[in-house]
Protein backbone atom coordinates (compact mmCIF):
# COMPACT_ATOMS: atom_id res chain seq x y z
CA UNK A 1 0.00 0.00 0.00
CA UNK A 2 1.06 3.17 -0.34
CA UNK A 3 2.69 5.13 2.14
CA UNK A 4 3.55 8.61 3.01
CA UNK A 5 5.84 9.10 5.98
CA UNK A 6 5.91 13.12 7.21
CA UNK A 7 9.15 14.73 8.90
CA UNK A 8 9.52 17.60 9.96
CA UNK A 9 12.49 19.08 8.03
CA UNK A 10 15.11 19.46 10.88
CA UNK A 11 15.02 15.35 10.69
CA UNK A 12 15.55 15.16 6.94
CA UNK A 13 19.46 14.18 7.15
CA UNK A 14 18.33 12.05 9.92
CA UNK A 15 15.54 9.98 7.79
CA UNK A 16 17.82 10.59 4.43
CA UNK A 17 20.70 8.30 6.77
CA UNK A 18 17.81 5.65 7.19
CA UNK A 19 16.81 5.69 3.66
CA UNK A 20 20.45 5.13 2.72
CA UNK A 21 21.08 2.43 4.79
CA UNK A 22 18.43 0.32 4.59
CA UNK A 23 18.11 0.49 1.05
CA UNK A 24 14.61 1.15 1.75
CA UNK A 25 13.69 4.60 -0.52
CA UNK A 26 10.65 6.40 0.95
CA UNK A 27 8.87 9.47 -0.36
CA UNK A 28 9.18 11.74 2.47
CA UNK A 29 7.52 14.88 3.18
CA UNK A 30 9.17 17.51 5.49
CA UNK A 31 7.01 20.46 7.21
CA UNK A 32 8.82 22.82 8.49
CA UNK A 33 9.91 23.00 12.25
CA UNK A 34 9.21 22.30 14.90
CA UNK A 35 5.32 21.25 14.95
CA UNK A 36 4.90 20.98 18.66
CA UNK A 37 4.03 23.84 21.05
CA UNK A 38 3.07 26.36 17.86
CA UNK A 39 0.05 27.86 17.21
CA UNK A 40 -2.58 26.40 14.98
CA UNK A 41 -2.74 29.43 13.01
CA UNK A 42 1.03 27.88 12.26
CA UNK A 43 0.45 24.32 11.46
CA UNK A 44 -2.05 25.66 9.27
CA UNK A 45 0.46 27.79 7.35
CA UNK A 46 2.77 24.72 7.01
CA UNK A 47 -0.23 22.93 5.52
CA UNK A 48 -0.82 25.54 3.09
CA UNK A 49 2.71 26.18 2.25
CA UNK A 50 6.00 24.70 1.10
CA UNK A 51 8.14 21.92 2.38
CA UNK A 52 11.03 23.69 3.35
CA UNK A 53 13.38 21.16 1.49
CA UNK A 54 12.02 20.54 -1.63
CA UNK A 55 10.34 24.25 -2.02
CA UNK A 56 7.24 22.16 -3.26
CA UNK A 57 3.70 22.79 -1.70
CA UNK A 58 3.94 20.88 0.85
CA UNK A 59 0.43 18.66 0.86
CA UNK A 60 0.27 18.65 -3.05
CA UNK A 61 4.28 16.96 -2.54
CA UNK A 62 2.09 14.27 -0.49
CA UNK A 63 -0.24 13.36 -3.24
CA UNK A 64 2.16 13.04 -5.39
CA UNK A 65 4.22 10.65 -3.05
CA UNK A 66 1.14 8.41 -3.30
CA UNK A 67 0.34 9.00 -6.81
CA UNK A 68 3.33 9.18 -9.10
CA UNK A 69 4.51 6.11 -10.52
CA UNK A 70 7.77 4.73 -9.10
CA UNK A 71 10.97 6.31 -10.39
CA UNK A 72 13.89 3.69 -11.83
CA UNK A 73 16.08 4.62 -8.87
CA UNK A 74 13.03 4.11 -6.78
CA UNK A 75 12.51 0.46 -8.29
CA UNK A 76 16.44 -0.64 -8.19
CA UNK A 77 17.21 -0.11 -4.40
CA UNK A 78 20.82 -0.21 -3.56
CA UNK A 79 22.38 -2.16 -0.22
CA UNK A 80 25.23 0.19 0.69
CA UNK A 81 27.56 -1.68 2.61
CA UNK A 82 30.35 -0.13 4.30
CA UNK A 83 33.93 -0.74 4.08
CA UNK A 84 36.00 -2.71 6.39
CA UNK A 85 38.52 0.19 8.33
CA UNK A 86 41.76 -0.33 7.70
CA UNK A 87 43.70 -0.82 11.25
CA UNK A 88 46.24 2.19 10.51
CA UNK A 89 45.47 5.67 9.25
CA UNK A 90 47.63 6.99 6.69
CA UNK A 91 50.91 7.95 7.21
CA UNK A 92 51.26 11.28 8.81
CA UNK A 93 52.27 14.04 10.59
CA UNK A 94 51.71 14.79 14.44
CA UNK A 95 50.48 17.78 14.05
CA UNK A 96 48.16 16.67 10.94
CA UNK A 97 46.96 13.87 12.92
CA UNK A 98 46.21 16.09 16.12
CA UNK A 99 43.71 17.99 13.45
CA UNK A 100 42.16 14.85 11.76
CA UNK A 101 41.17 13.89 14.90
CA UNK A 102 39.49 16.73 15.95
CA UNK A 103 38.06 17.53 12.55
CA UNK A 104 36.60 13.75 11.84
CA UNK A 105 34.56 14.10 15.36
CA UNK A 106 36.35 10.73 16.95
CA UNK A 107 36.79 13.51 20.59
CA UNK A 108 35.75 15.50 22.37
CA UNK A 109 38.01 18.42 21.23
CA UNK A 110 40.05 18.06 23.96
CA UNK A 111 43.74 16.81 23.43
CA UNK A 112 44.39 13.72 23.23
CA UNK A 113 46.71 10.84 23.18
CA UNK A 114 47.61 9.61 19.66
CA UNK A 115 46.70 6.08 19.78
CA UNK A 116 50.10 5.01 18.53
CA UNK A 117 50.58 0.89 18.02
CA UNK A 118 52.89 1.30 20.96
CA UNK A 119 50.76 2.98 23.26
CA UNK A 120 48.19 0.62 22.25
CA UNK A 121 50.13 -2.17 23.04
CA UNK A 122 51.11 -1.12 27.07
CA UNK A 123 47.55 -0.76 27.11
CA UNK A 124 46.56 -3.95 26.49
CA UNK A 125 48.91 -5.04 28.81
CA UNK A 126 45.62 -3.98 31.59
CA UNK A 127 44.02 -7.24 30.53
CA UNK A 128 44.40 -11.02 29.25
CA UNK A 129 42.12 -10.29 27.06
CA UNK A 130 43.50 -10.94 22.78
CA UNK A 131 43.31 -7.98 21.23
CA UNK A 132 40.98 -9.44 18.60
CA UNK A 133 38.03 -11.05 20.54
CA UNK A 134 35.03 -9.05 19.97
CA UNK A 135 33.59 -7.00 22.66
CA UNK A 136 30.18 -5.80 21.68
CA UNK A 137 28.10 -3.34 19.21
CA UNK A 138 26.91 0.27 19.78
CA UNK A 139 24.91 2.62 18.10
CA UNK A 140 24.17 6.14 19.56
CA UNK A 141 20.44 5.38 18.09
CA UNK A 142 17.59 2.57 18.28
CA UNK A 143 17.96 1.59 14.76
CA UNK A 144 21.31 2.41 12.98
CA UNK A 145 23.75 0.27 11.78
CA UNK A 146 25.60 -0.81 15.06
CA UNK A 147 29.70 -0.70 14.76
CA UNK A 148 31.65 -3.37 16.31
CA UNK A 149 34.55 -3.16 18.37
CA UNK A 150 37.32 -5.56 19.76
CA UNK A 151 39.81 -5.55 22.85
CA UNK A 152 42.18 -3.66 20.18
CA UNK A 153 39.73 -1.00 19.69
CA UNK A 154 38.90 -0.31 23.58
CA UNK A 155 42.27 -0.05 24.19
CA UNK A 156 42.55 2.89 21.18
CA UNK A 157 39.99 4.84 22.92
CA UNK A 158 41.52 4.43 26.61
CA UNK A 159 44.54 5.61 25.51
CA UNK A 160 43.18 8.63 23.62
CA UNK A 161 41.06 9.39 26.53
CA UNK A 162 44.53 9.70 28.69
CA UNK A 163 43.82 6.45 30.28
CA UNK A 164 46.61 3.49 31.74
CA UNK A 165 46.16 0.08 32.10
CA UNK A 166 44.89 -0.04 35.22
CA UNK A 167 41.77 1.34 34.09
CA UNK A 168 41.35 -0.64 31.54
CA UNK A 169 39.35 -3.42 33.02
CA UNK A 170 36.85 -0.55 34.02
CA UNK A 171 36.55 0.54 30.65
CA UNK A 172 36.81 -2.97 28.62
CA UNK A 173 33.43 -3.46 31.38
CA UNK A 174 31.44 -0.24 29.88
CA UNK A 175 32.13 -1.06 26.06
CA UNK A 176 30.58 -4.43 27.42
CA UNK A 177 27.21 -3.04 28.00
CA UNK A 178 26.91 -1.97 25.07
CA UNK A 179 25.01 0.92 25.90
CA UNK A 180 26.33 4.49 24.20
CA UNK A 181 26.78 6.80 27.04
CA UNK A 182 24.79 9.37 25.52
CA UNK A 183 22.06 8.18 23.28
CA UNK A 184 20.72 10.20 20.62
CA UNK A 185 17.77 11.98 21.72
CA UNK A 186 16.19 15.54 21.11
CA UNK A 187 15.85 15.98 24.66
CA UNK A 188 19.60 15.25 25.16
CA UNK A 189 20.19 12.41 27.40
CA UNK A 190 22.95 13.04 30.06
CA UNK A 191 24.66 9.62 32.25
CA UNK A 192 25.86 8.53 35.52
CA UNK A 193 28.26 5.75 36.17
CA UNK A 194 28.79 4.17 39.50
CA UNK A 195 31.29 1.80 40.24
CA UNK A 196 31.96 -0.69 43.36
CA UNK A 197 33.82 -3.46 44.93
CA UNK A 198 37.35 -3.92 45.16
CA UNK A 199 38.13 -2.02 41.99
CA UNK A 200 37.57 1.52 43.55
CA UNK A 201 40.40 1.19 45.91
CA UNK A 202 43.20 -0.47 43.85
CA UNK A 203 42.71 2.05 40.84
CA UNK A 204 41.86 4.97 43.24
CA UNK A 205 38.82 5.46 42.42
CA UNK A 206 37.28 8.38 43.66
CA UNK A 207 34.01 8.12 45.81
CA UNK A 208 34.30 10.72 48.62
CA UNK A 209 34.82 14.12 48.77
CA UNK A 210 34.28 15.79 45.52
CA UNK A 211 33.90 12.27 43.57
CA UNK A 212 31.97 13.70 40.83
CA UNK A 213 34.25 17.07 40.32
CA UNK A 214 37.37 17.08 37.91
CA UNK A 215 40.01 16.23 41.00
CA UNK A 216 40.88 12.33 40.24
CA UNK A 217 42.63 10.61 37.92
CA UNK A 218 40.68 7.32 37.34
CA UNK A 219 37.38 9.63 37.19
CA UNK A 220 38.31 11.84 34.46
CA UNK A 221 40.01 9.59 32.18
CA UNK A 222 37.47 6.47 32.51
CA UNK A 223 34.85 8.93 32.25
CA UNK A 224 36.00 10.63 29.23
CA UNK A 225 36.95 7.10 27.52
CA UNK A 226 33.06 6.25 27.50
CA UNK A 227 32.50 9.01 25.80
CA UNK A 228 35.01 8.36 23.29
CA UNK A 229 33.80 4.97 22.39
CA UNK A 230 30.38 6.56 22.12
CA UNK A 231 31.45 8.86 19.42
CA UNK A 232 33.65 6.16 17.86
CA UNK A 233 31.57 3.10 18.29
CA UNK A 234 28.14 4.93 18.75
CA UNK A 235 29.26 6.87 15.55
CA UNK A 236 27.65 9.84 16.69
CA UNK A 237 27.61 12.83 14.64
CA UNK A 238 25.91 15.91 15.55
CA UNK A 239 23.60 17.28 13.64
CA UNK A 240 22.90 13.72 11.05
CA UNK A 241 22.02 11.07 13.95
CA UNK A 242 23.19 13.05 17.17
CA UNK A 243 19.83 15.10 17.78
CA UNK A 244 20.55 16.90 21.34
CA UNK A 245 18.92 20.01 21.27
CA UNK A 246 20.46 21.19 24.40
CA UNK A 247 23.27 18.77 24.98
CA UNK A 248 24.27 17.88 28.24
CA UNK A 249 27.44 18.62 30.12
CA UNK A 250 27.39 15.19 31.45
CA UNK A 251 28.66 13.95 28.15
CA UNK A 252 32.24 14.70 28.91
CA UNK A 253 33.07 12.27 31.51
CA UNK A 254 29.18 10.80 32.27
CA UNK A 255 29.43 11.41 36.38
CA UNK A 256 32.09 9.03 37.00
CA UNK A 257 32.50 7.80 40.24
CA UNK A 258 32.75 4.86 42.98
CA UNK A 259 30.09 4.53 45.46
CA UNK A 260 31.16 5.20 49.15
CA UNK A 261 30.38 1.39 50.62
CA UNK A 262 33.24 2.26 53.06
CA UNK A 263 31.09 5.13 54.54
CA UNK A 264 27.56 3.91 53.55
CA UNK A 265 25.54 1.88 56.22
CA UNK A 266 23.93 -0.29 53.51
CA UNK A 267 24.62 -3.24 51.08
CA UNK A 268 26.46 -1.87 48.00
CA UNK A 269 24.43 -0.83 44.86
CA UNK A 270 25.77 -4.06 43.30
CA UNK A 271 25.06 -6.03 45.83
CA UNK A 272 21.54 -5.03 45.61
CA UNK A 273 22.05 -6.24 41.69
CA UNK A 274 22.78 -9.60 42.72
CA UNK A 275 26.65 -9.43 42.45
CA UNK A 276 29.12 -10.84 45.57
CA UNK A 277 30.59 -8.00 47.83
CA UNK A 278 34.00 -8.72 46.79
CA UNK A 279 33.29 -8.36 42.86
CA UNK A 280 33.85 -5.32 40.72
CA UNK A 281 31.02 -3.83 38.83
CA UNK A 282 30.26 -0.59 37.13
CA UNK A 283 26.35 0.42 37.27
CA UNK A 284 24.78 2.88 33.99
CA UNK A 285 22.06 5.27 35.04
CA UNK A 286 20.80 7.46 32.35
CA UNK A 287 18.47 10.50 32.44
CA UNK A 288 18.68 14.22 32.26
CA UNK A 289 19.89 16.38 35.28
CA UNK A 290 20.35 16.77 38.81
CA UNK A 291 17.29 18.68 40.22
CA UNK A 292 17.77 19.48 43.55
CA UNK A 293 20.29 19.87 46.65
CA UNK A 294 18.54 18.46 49.97
CA UNK A 295 19.48 18.64 53.25
CA UNK A 296 18.61 16.92 56.45
CA UNK A 297 16.91 18.84 59.29
CA UNK A 298 17.04 17.93 63.29
CA UNK A 299 13.10 16.48 62.42
CA UNK A 300 14.23 13.95 59.77
CA UNK A 301 15.98 13.61 56.11
CA UNK A 302 13.33 11.31 55.05
CA UNK A 303 10.55 13.82 54.89
CA UNK A 304 12.56 16.02 52.93
CA UNK A 305 13.48 13.61 50.27
CA UNK A 306 9.70 12.66 50.07
CA UNK A 307 9.24 15.92 49.09
CA UNK A 308 11.34 16.70 46.83
CA UNK A 309 10.76 13.79 45.52
CA UNK A 310 7.39 14.83 45.08
CA UNK A 311 8.44 17.75 43.52
CA UNK A 312 10.29 16.45 40.71
CA UNK A 313 9.23 16.15 36.98
CA UNK A 314 10.78 13.92 34.50
CA UNK A 315 9.87 11.85 31.43
CA UNK A 316 10.76 9.01 32.65
CA UNK A 317 8.67 7.50 35.77
CA UNK A 318 11.57 7.27 38.12
CA UNK A 319 14.94 8.89 39.77
CA UNK A 320 17.91 8.05 42.07
CA UNK A 321 18.83 9.86 44.86
CA UNK A 322 22.53 10.44 45.75
CA UNK A 323 22.78 10.65 49.04
CA UNK A 324 26.25 11.84 51.57
CA UNK A 325 27.81 9.20 53.85
CA UNK A 326 26.30 11.33 56.78
CA UNK A 327 22.65 11.03 54.96
CA UNK A 328 23.05 7.54 54.57
CA UNK A 329 23.89 7.17 58.45
CA UNK A 330 21.04 9.34 59.62
CA UNK A 331 18.17 7.76 57.29
CA UNK A 332 19.45 4.20 59.30
CA UNK A 333 20.69 5.27 62.38
CA UNK A 334 17.95 8.15 63.63
CA UNK A 335 14.98 7.03 61.42
CA UNK A 336 15.10 3.18 61.13
CA UNK A 337 15.96 2.39 57.61
CA UNK A 338 17.60 -0.28 58.02
CA UNK A 339 18.11 -1.05 54.40
CA UNK A 340 17.89 0.59 51.09
CA UNK A 341 14.75 -1.62 50.39
CA UNK A 342 13.02 -0.51 53.37
CA UNK A 343 13.95 3.26 52.74
CA UNK A 344 12.84 3.00 48.75
CA UNK A 345 9.29 1.25 50.17
CA UNK A 346 8.91 3.64 52.19
CA UNK A 347 9.35 6.69 49.84
CA UNK A 348 7.66 5.27 46.97
CA UNK A 349 4.25 4.57 49.55
CA UNK A 350 5.04 8.50 49.90
CA UNK A 351 4.60 9.45 46.52
CA UNK A 352 1.56 11.37 45.68
CA UNK A 353 -0.47 10.51 42.57
CA UNK A 354 -0.42 12.59 40.17
CA UNK A 355 2.44 14.89 41.48
CA UNK A 356 5.71 13.14 40.89
CA UNK A 357 6.80 11.41 37.69
CA UNK A 358 7.83 8.67 40.03
CA UNK A 359 5.42 5.57 39.63
CA UNK A 360 4.52 3.61 43.63
CA UNK A 361 7.27 1.22 42.46
CA UNK A 362 10.54 1.01 44.72
CA UNK A 363 12.65 -0.66 41.97
CA UNK A 364 12.43 2.71 39.82
CA UNK A 365 13.99 4.61 43.03
CA UNK A 366 17.74 4.14 43.54
CA UNK A 367 19.94 5.40 46.02
CA UNK A 368 23.64 5.50 45.62
CA UNK A 369 26.04 6.55 48.21
CA UNK A 370 28.52 8.69 47.26
CA UNK A 371 30.47 12.01 49.10
CA UNK A 372 33.07 13.22 51.54
CA UNK A 373 30.73 13.70 54.75
CA UNK A 374 31.25 17.30 54.70
CA UNK A 375 27.12 17.63 55.55
CA UNK A 376 24.08 15.63 55.64
CA UNK A 377 23.45 16.49 51.87
CA UNK A 378 21.46 14.59 49.35
CA UNK A 379 20.80 15.53 45.22
CA UNK A 380 17.66 14.33 43.82
CA UNK A 381 18.45 13.26 39.81
CA UNK A 382 15.95 11.82 37.24
CA UNK A 383 18.70 9.14 36.61
CA UNK A 384 17.41 5.64 36.47
CA UNK A 385 19.33 2.91 36.71
CA UNK A 386 19.79 0.49 33.03
CA UNK A 387 21.97 -2.15 33.92
CA UNK A 388 25.29 -3.39 35.75
CA UNK A 389 28.24 -4.97 33.95
CA UNK A 390 30.95 -6.63 36.16
CA UNK A 391 34.61 -5.99 35.63
CA UNK A 392 36.15 -8.73 37.33
CA UNK A 393 36.18 -10.68 33.40
CA UNK A 394 38.39 -8.00 32.00
CA UNK A 395 41.33 -8.13 35.04
CA UNK A 396 44.40 -10.12 34.36
CA UNK A 397 44.64 -13.16 36.43
CA UNK A 398 47.62 -11.69 38.12
CA UNK A 399 45.51 -8.62 39.25
CA UNK A 400 44.96 -5.40 38.21
CA UNK A 401 47.74 -4.23 36.30
CA UNK A 402 49.46 -0.91 38.14
CA UNK A 403 52.09 1.27 36.80
CA UNK A 404 55.46 1.19 38.92
CA UNK A 405 54.38 4.26 40.38
CA UNK A 406 50.64 5.09 39.68
CA UNK A 407 49.81 8.38 38.62
CA UNK A 408 47.57 9.88 41.33
CA UNK A 409 46.31 13.44 41.91
CA UNK A 410 45.65 15.21 45.24
CA UNK A 411 43.96 12.82 47.41
CA UNK A 412 40.95 14.36 49.12
CA UNK A 413 41.55 15.62 52.85
CA UNK A 414 40.41 11.90 54.77
CA UNK A 415 38.55 12.34 58.45
CA UNK A 416 41.28 10.69 60.28
CA UNK A 417 38.84 10.61 63.51
CA UNK A 418 36.21 9.19 61.65
CA UNK A 419 33.49 11.12 62.76
CA UNK A 420 34.28 14.88 61.31
CA UNK A 421 32.10 16.39 64.59
CA UNK A 422 28.98 16.48 62.57
CA UNK A 423 27.60 13.04 62.84
CA UNK B 1 56.70 13.70 20.24
CA UNK B 2 57.34 16.87 18.43
CA UNK B 3 54.52 18.20 15.65
CA UNK B 4 56.61 17.78 12.75
CA UNK B 5 57.54 14.25 13.32
CA UNK B 6 55.53 11.57 10.96
CA UNK B 7 53.94 8.38 12.20
CA UNK B 8 53.13 5.62 10.43
CA UNK B 9 51.61 3.59 13.21
CA UNK B 10 48.46 5.14 14.68
CA UNK B 11 45.50 2.88 14.85
CA UNK B 12 42.01 3.93 13.72
CA UNK B 13 39.30 4.53 16.75
CA UNK B 14 36.18 4.10 15.02
CA UNK B 15 34.66 0.63 15.58
CA UNK B 16 34.09 -2.17 12.46
CA UNK B 17 30.49 -1.24 10.48
CA UNK B 18 28.44 -4.40 11.85
CA UNK B 19 26.31 -4.87 8.74
CA UNK B 20 23.54 -5.57 11.44
CA UNK B 21 20.70 -2.35 12.63
CA UNK B 22 19.00 -1.29 15.41
CA UNK B 23 18.66 -2.81 19.03
CA UNK B 24 16.28 -4.48 20.71
CA UNK B 25 15.68 -4.19 24.42
CA UNK B 26 15.85 -7.42 26.72
CA UNK B 27 12.11 -8.29 27.72
CA UNK B 28 13.31 -9.63 30.52
CA UNK B 29 14.99 -6.84 31.59
CA UNK B 30 12.95 -4.50 33.80
CA UNK B 31 15.11 -1.79 32.83
CA UNK B 32 15.17 0.16 30.22
CA UNK B 33 18.11 0.37 28.18
CA UNK B 34 19.56 -2.84 28.41
CA UNK B 35 20.22 -4.59 25.14
CA UNK B 36 20.08 -8.48 24.09
CA UNK B 37 23.18 -9.81 23.13
CA UNK B 38 23.41 -8.13 19.41
CA UNK B 39 24.48 -12.07 18.45
CA UNK B 40 21.29 -13.63 19.76
CA UNK B 41 18.56 -11.03 19.15
CA UNK B 42 16.64 -10.70 15.61
CA UNK B 43 18.36 -8.54 13.96
CA UNK B 44 18.39 -6.93 9.96
CA UNK B 45 21.82 -8.14 8.51
CA UNK B 46 23.40 -6.82 5.24
CA UNK B 47 24.10 -9.92 4.39
CA UNK B 48 20.95 -11.30 3.78
CA UNK B 49 19.64 -7.49 3.42
CA UNK B 50 17.58 -6.93 0.18
CA UNK B 51 16.50 -3.41 -1.53
CA UNK B 52 13.43 -2.70 -0.08
CA UNK B 53 10.72 -1.87 -2.98
CA UNK B 54 8.33 0.52 -2.20
CA UNK B 55 4.15 -0.42 -3.06
CA UNK B 56 2.92 0.68 -6.73
CA UNK B 57 1.60 3.89 -6.67
CA UNK B 58 -2.22 5.11 -6.98
CA UNK B 59 -3.30 6.30 -10.63
CA UNK B 60 -5.08 8.99 -8.57
CA UNK B 61 -6.87 9.55 -5.07
CA UNK B 62 -10.27 10.03 -6.23
CA UNK B 63 -12.71 8.04 -4.45
CA UNK B 64 -9.84 6.58 -2.23
CA UNK B 65 -9.56 6.16 1.44
CA UNK B 66 -6.54 7.61 2.59
CA UNK B 67 -5.54 7.18 5.92
CA UNK B 68 -4.11 9.99 8.15
CA UNK B 69 -2.30 8.71 11.43
CA UNK B 70 -0.43 11.13 13.84
CA UNK B 71 2.29 8.77 15.71
CA UNK B 72 1.88 10.69 18.65
CA UNK B 73 4.35 13.28 18.58
CA UNK B 74 3.39 16.70 20.46
CA UNK B 75 1.68 18.39 17.60
CA UNK B 76 1.12 15.57 15.45
CA UNK B 77 -2.52 15.34 16.26
CA UNK B 78 -3.35 19.17 15.05
CA UNK B 79 -1.12 19.26 12.08
CA UNK B 80 -3.19 16.22 10.93
CA UNK B 81 -6.36 17.65 11.45
CA UNK B 82 -5.48 20.31 9.33
CA UNK B 83 -4.08 18.49 7.14
CA UNK B 84 -7.68 16.07 6.71
CA UNK B 85 -9.49 19.86 6.75
CA UNK B 86 -6.99 20.57 3.22
CA UNK B 87 -8.53 17.67 1.53
CA UNK B 88 -12.13 18.40 3.02
CA UNK B 89 -11.56 21.59 0.89
CA UNK B 90 -9.23 21.03 -1.91
CA UNK B 91 -10.18 17.38 -2.70
CA UNK B 92 -13.49 16.54 -1.07
CA UNK B 93 -13.84 13.17 -3.45
CA UNK B 94 -10.67 12.03 -0.88
CA UNK B 95 -12.64 10.09 1.88
CA UNK B 96 -10.14 10.51 4.91
CA UNK B 97 -9.98 8.39 8.00
CA UNK B 98 -8.11 9.87 10.74
CA UNK B 99 -6.44 7.60 13.48
CA UNK B 100 -4.04 7.79 16.57
CA UNK B 101 -1.67 5.10 16.95
CA UNK B 102 -2.58 3.36 20.55
CA UNK B 103 0.34 3.75 23.58
CA UNK B 104 2.82 5.47 23.69
CA UNK B 105 5.45 6.90 21.22
CA UNK B 106 7.43 4.32 19.17
CA UNK B 107 4.73 1.57 20.25
CA UNK B 108 4.02 -0.54 17.46
CA UNK B 109 0.16 -0.72 16.65
CA UNK B 110 -0.67 -3.83 14.87
CA UNK B 111 -4.32 -3.75 14.87
CA UNK B 112 -4.04 -0.21 13.23
CA UNK B 113 -1.78 -1.42 10.27
CA UNK B 114 -4.40 -4.80 10.10
CA UNK B 115 -7.11 -2.30 9.40
CA UNK B 116 -5.43 0.23 7.28
CA UNK B 117 -5.02 -2.98 5.11
CA UNK B 118 -8.24 -4.05 5.35
CA UNK B 119 -9.77 -0.91 4.50
CA UNK B 120 -7.71 1.65 3.32
CA UNK B 121 -5.96 2.61 -0.09
CA UNK B 122 -3.15 4.83 1.07
CA UNK B 123 -1.90 6.30 4.26
CA UNK B 124 0.17 9.23 5.74
CA UNK B 125 1.72 8.74 8.95
CA UNK B 126 3.54 11.32 10.90
CA UNK B 127 4.73 13.82 12.04
CA UNK B 128 7.98 12.48 12.70
CA UNK B 129 10.19 14.84 14.86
Amino acid sequence: MPVCPVVTARFATYVARDTESHAMPLRYTYPPYPVGWVSQDLLRGYIEGDDPITSKPLMQEMVDALTQPLTEDEKNPKVVKRPERPRFLKKDTVKNYKRMFIENGWTDGMPIELPTEEKVAEMLTGTDHPPDEVVGMMSVTTHEERYEYTVEKVAINAVMAGARPEHFPVILALAASQEPSMPSSTTSFGRMVVVNGPIRNQININCAAGAFSPFNFANSVIGRAYTLMSFNFGNAKIGENFTASFGNVTNYNNMFAGENEEESPWEPLHVEKGFKPEESTVSLFRGWDINHLGMGTPDGTAERMAEAMNGMTSMIPGGTFILDPLTAKNLKDKEGFNTKEDFRKWLSEQIKPNKSPFPMRPMMISLVVVGGEWNPMFTTTDFVYTQTVSIDKWIPKEGVRLDDKPIRMPAPVVCKDGGCGIR
Amino acid sequence: MVEDQVLDNVLDPMGQPSGIFGRVSDPENKNTGVVLDPYLQPTQDLTSMEGQLMAPRLDSLDGKVIYLVETGFHGAKDFMNHAADWFARNMPEVKIESRSTQGAIFTDDPALWAEIEEKGDAAILGVGG
